[in-house]
């Protein structure tokens, strides 16, 4: 997890989208996946 | 999108870490598999968000390898839940023998974590208010489980069947039998009446025919010449310590090779060359694959 336990990350996704995702749709995973670069781009260079 | 009871939850994770099968019943709830040790706290955050106020009473291992039993220890310290594991396994983990697990052999990490009872091959177990068959299924490892639930004809297949493949044949690397024991296994799972299979990595699936039929081909394959299974060791083995490091000098791969038992009966009885020469190879298959990339003097993990 980041500093803030936000996101995964190797995946960048929350806690509750790991729980959600097995039954999720693909809209859902979609959605999620369009914030990934946003969220990895907010990470600090060295944090992975 | 996949049908499953709201009593099966499946933490779909990634290469470094195993899937994770979290079965809640109104008796009881039990894990199947818990991950690499660098993630078990976001595992025991995954158990914990999605259990609320309730313990995790068991953890169930499928095999022992670092990903899929790296976060048992942080579980049983936070739950003390009854574990069980492969029976083969028992006299290993009692005395923590770091040669005989896997671990020291991968240059992977574990902590140590104890046992409760064994998995054997044929026992039905009451998990989460369904039955659930343990079956055995070598290949992979010697002593790996599979756990199959026939009311939901619901396959858990751990490391020995994917959607596009399956794990690393590791007995053949040691001159071991494990081509034989992998095939007998994907027949075994062909036998089975199955609708899903959540398999030890990547998404759950329901299309067994088709991933039986892209096992054995490869299996074929692989088989055919043993090479190839232990060349596809080296790239698996080497691409894991990059996604749990994520950067490693180039200079320090040769050292890093030689450091795992496993590389060594592999170089011994496939490769048979320098590692500085398939530390070269290996390097270059994985840059070729998009695997890793390179930068000045380190090799640097790369998301595929």
């Amino acid at each position: 997890m980041d500093q803030d336990r936000q996101y995964c990350l190797g995946c960048m996704r929350t806690i509750e989208e790991i729980i959600a995702w097995s039954k999720a749709d693909d809209d859902y995973k979609r959605a999620v996946w369009a914030k990934l670069p946003e969220r990895r781009a907010s990470q600090p260079a060295d944090a992975a | 999108m996949t049908e499953l009871p709201d009593s099966i939850k499946v933490f779909q994770r990634g290469w470094l870490s195993s899937n994770n099968v979290l079965l809640v019943g109104p008796d009881d709830t039990a894990l199947i598999d818990t991950g690499y040790v660098s993630h078990a706290e976001q595992t025991l955050a995954l158990v914990r968000h999605a259990l609320g106020e309730r313990p995790l009473d068991r953890i169930l291992n499928s095999h022992l390898h670092s990903d899929h039993c790296g976060g048992n220890a942080i579980l049983q310290a936070h739950y003390a839940c009854h574990t069980a594991i492969p029976v083969a396994e028992a006299d290993k983990v009692r005395r923590w023998d770091v040669e005989a697990l896997s671990f020291k052999a991968t240059g992977q990490r574990c902590d140590r974590f104890r046992f409760d009872s064994t998995l054997t091959c044929g026992e039905v177990l009451q998990l989460g208010g369904m039955e659930w068959q343990v079956l055995g299924a070598p290949g992979h490892d010697p002593s790996s489980v599979i756990f199959y639930c026939p009311q939901q004809r619901l396959l858990l297949s751990a490391d020995a069947l994917w959607e596009n493949g399956f794990g690393v044949i590791f007995p053949e690397l040691d001159g071991e039998s494990g081509f034989a024991e992998a095939a007998a296994t994907l027949d075994l799972i062909a036998s089975l009446d199955v609708r899903l299979v959540v398999p030890g990595h990547g998404r759950p699936f329901t299309d067994v025919a088709g991933a039986l039929a892209r096992a054995r081909t490869r299996l074929e394959y692989l088989s055919a010449d043993p090479a190839r299974n232990a060349q596809n060791a080296l790239k698996v083995l080497l691409k894991f310590l990059l996604l749990e490091r994520q950067r490693i000098a180039l200079a320090e791969i040769p050292t890093l090779l030689l450091s795992m038992p496993v590389f060594e009966a592999a170089n011994r009885n496939h490769l048979r060359q320098t590692p500085q020469e398939l530390s070269e190879w290996v390097v270059s298959q994985l840059l070729r694959a998009g695997a890793a990339r390179s930068e000045g003097e380190y090799l640097l993990n790369h998301e595929m």
